[in-house]
């Protein structure tokens, strides 16, 4: 099992944002985390990552839990976890090419990472076999400000996989395209997660992208599980569950 | 319900009709005391002022004649190429540069206590603390107290006041470039933490590309500012065109003055429009 969160909380200046979230990522598995507005998907992602120290709960990468861990050890349990933005995060001005080797820079000596000029030879040719992998090869040195914002998605997943991540973990990834462009990226992980066996969980506002291509769904209510089923499984109801429970209460 | 329906604006509004809500503007009973007391207190700011400098127009009006025979002085402009033209140009020169080298020179360092003086990429807080310390210092300290300094050290001469552009440089270049680090956006670099390169492969590789615009903005910038310094150093004894004007005053021969002045005129130009040409560049 490359991922397994047991038992996550977490509160901010003493509300509770997350109680007792409990789930796993198979390799080869593509999860959907869906819920409300403020139910907790970023922050359960920025615990996992280690950008918000949890609570309480245990996070295991490869069996291993990352509590166990430390200094080095713990940084390159965390190098196997790349994250994908909703904002992308990519440097504008520079290359897709130079953009996807910065993936690897952990395995770059710091000497040689100052400019792209000086990146190992190795390094770039992975560069371009993983732009390669999402469609982009021929786009490898156009400058990414000057790319579609789907093709800059399909850049940052590039980048996940020259970090050789086997976990990917990706918040709201499709929020800002259109839906061509979605449709696109998410085939695109999905693909990644089944012909790469990597575990990838994705934060999604679209049920709809999530049900045709995840094969599991997670929703969270107000920092809870409130179900964990195969997405074929998951009704109407689960869902309005999620994004009206007021409604519901009232009815 | 009423279904709505599209009526024309003017037939809308009915003028005598009465409005269901008052337009009052709540009170601020104190706004015009305030607004008061603030003009009282710069008006007295500048009558002390005005104390304090010995501002006095009249004396402009009696030393007019003083000013016009100075003036009948200077025209015609002394044109003859060997007396002031020649070492004019070649001094102008000397002044363009000091003005470069300043500029360069302090890239290095510039850059350097930015990264260090820039909250997003500081290592530690007690570095950012000493980094600022040390930039407000080489920022306070004007580049002219450093010229008088280094002309103790090394001399008169242009090289004194590279040296002098270089430290005062440092400190404003260190600063402007520290502020517009701290403004852009903070994703990429995040990024990259989460990808686990560390702080200098953050910085080189999101930080500093995402910067680079606004860095050659204000490096043409402070090049444009040092130029114009480097004449003022010159006045005391750091070489270039300035020295040629204080030297045309202290001789009386006000038409070379006049004659170093306007290449002055034309160089201050040339800088201008060409570090405007570049930053048009970029941001096309
Ligand atoms: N750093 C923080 N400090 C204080 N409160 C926070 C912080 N980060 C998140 N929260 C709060 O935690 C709750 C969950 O936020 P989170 O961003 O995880 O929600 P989300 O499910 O991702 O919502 P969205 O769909 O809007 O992205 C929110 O109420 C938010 O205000
Ligand atoms: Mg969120």
């Amino acid at each position: 099992m490359p991922l397994s969160v047991q038992g996550l909380s977490k509160a901010f200046n003493g509300r509770t944002v997350l109680q007792g979230v409990d789930f796993s990522v198979s390799p080869g598995e593509l999860v959907a985390f869906l819920g409300a507005n403020g139910s907790g998907k970023s922050t359960t992602l920025r615990c996992v990552m280690g950008i918000t120290a949890p609570d309480a709960g245990t996070i295991s990468i490869a069996g291993t839990a990352l509590d166990r861990l430390q200094g080095r050890e713990l940084q390159q349990a965390r190098q196997r976890m790349a994250m994908i933005f909703q904002k992308i995060h990519l440097v504008p001005r520079r290359t897709a090419l130079d953009n996807v080797c910065a993936g690897a820079l952990a395995r770059i000596p710091t000497v040689r990472s100052l400019t792209p000029l000086l990146f190992p030879a190795e390094v770039q040719q992975e560069a371009l076999d993983c732009l390669d992998r999402v469609g982009l090869a021929d786009r490898a040195f156009d400058r990414v400000g000057r790319l579609s914002g789907g093709q800059q998605q399909r850049v940052a997943v590039a980048r996940a996989l020259c970090q050789r991540a086997d976990v990917v973990l990706a918040d709201e990834p499709v929020s800002a395209l259109d839906p061509h462009a979605a449709e696109q990226v998410m085939a695109l992980l999905r693909e990644l997660a089944h012909s790469e066996r990597i575990a990838v969980a994705a934060v999604l506002h679209q049920p709809d992208l999530a049900l045709r291509y995840a094969d599991r769904s997670i929703g969270l209510l107000h920092g809870s599980m409130s179900f964990d089923l195969p997405s074929t499984e998951v009704t109407a109801e689960h869902l309005n569950a999620l994004y009206a429970p007021d409604r519901n209460l009232a009815a | 319900m009423t279904p709505h329906t599209l009526t024309p604006v003017a037939a809308r509004r009915d003028p005598t009709s009465k409005s269901r809500v008052a337009l009052v503007r709540p009170k601020k009973p104190l706004r015009w005391i305030t607004t008061a007391a603030v003009a009282a207190v710069v008006v007295g700011l500048h009558a002390v002022a005005i104390q304090g400098t010995g501002f006095k127009p009249e004396l402009l009006v009696d030393g007019w004649k003083g000013m016009a025979a100075f003036t009948a002085d200077a025209f015609p402009p002394d044109l003859s190429w060997e007396r002031t033209l020649k070492p004019g140009l070649e001094a102008t020169l000397v002044t363009l540069w000091i003005g470069l080298l300043g500029t360069t020179f302090s890239v290095p360092f510039a850059l350097l206590l930015a990264a260090l003086a820039a909250r997003n990429t500081s290592p530690h807080p007690s570095v950012y603390q000493a980094a600022r310390a040390v930039l407000s210092f080489f920022r306070a300290v004007p580049d002219i107290v450093f010229a008088l300094i280094f002309v103790t050290a090394v001399g008169l001469g242009p090289f004194a006041g590279v040296l002098a552009l270089i430290c005062h440089n440092t400190g404003v270049m260190g600063k402007l470039w520290a502020e517009s680090m701290e403004e852009i956006d903070a994703g990429p670099q995040e990024a990259l933490r989460t990808a686990g390169a560390n702080r200098i492969q953050q910085v080189a590789n999101a930080t500093l590309p995402m910067v680079i615009p606004q860095f050659v903005g204000l490096l043409l910038y402070r090049f444009d500012v040092n130029v114009r310094s480097s004449l003022v150093l010159g006045l005391v004894g750091a070489g270039g065109i300035g020295l040629l004007i204080n030297q045309s005053i202290k001789s009386f021969q006000f038409d070379s003055m006049l004659t170093h002045i306007l290449i002055v005129l034309v160089l201050i130009v040339v800088v201008d429009q060409f570090s405007a040409w570049i930053r048009r560049r970029l941001a096309a």
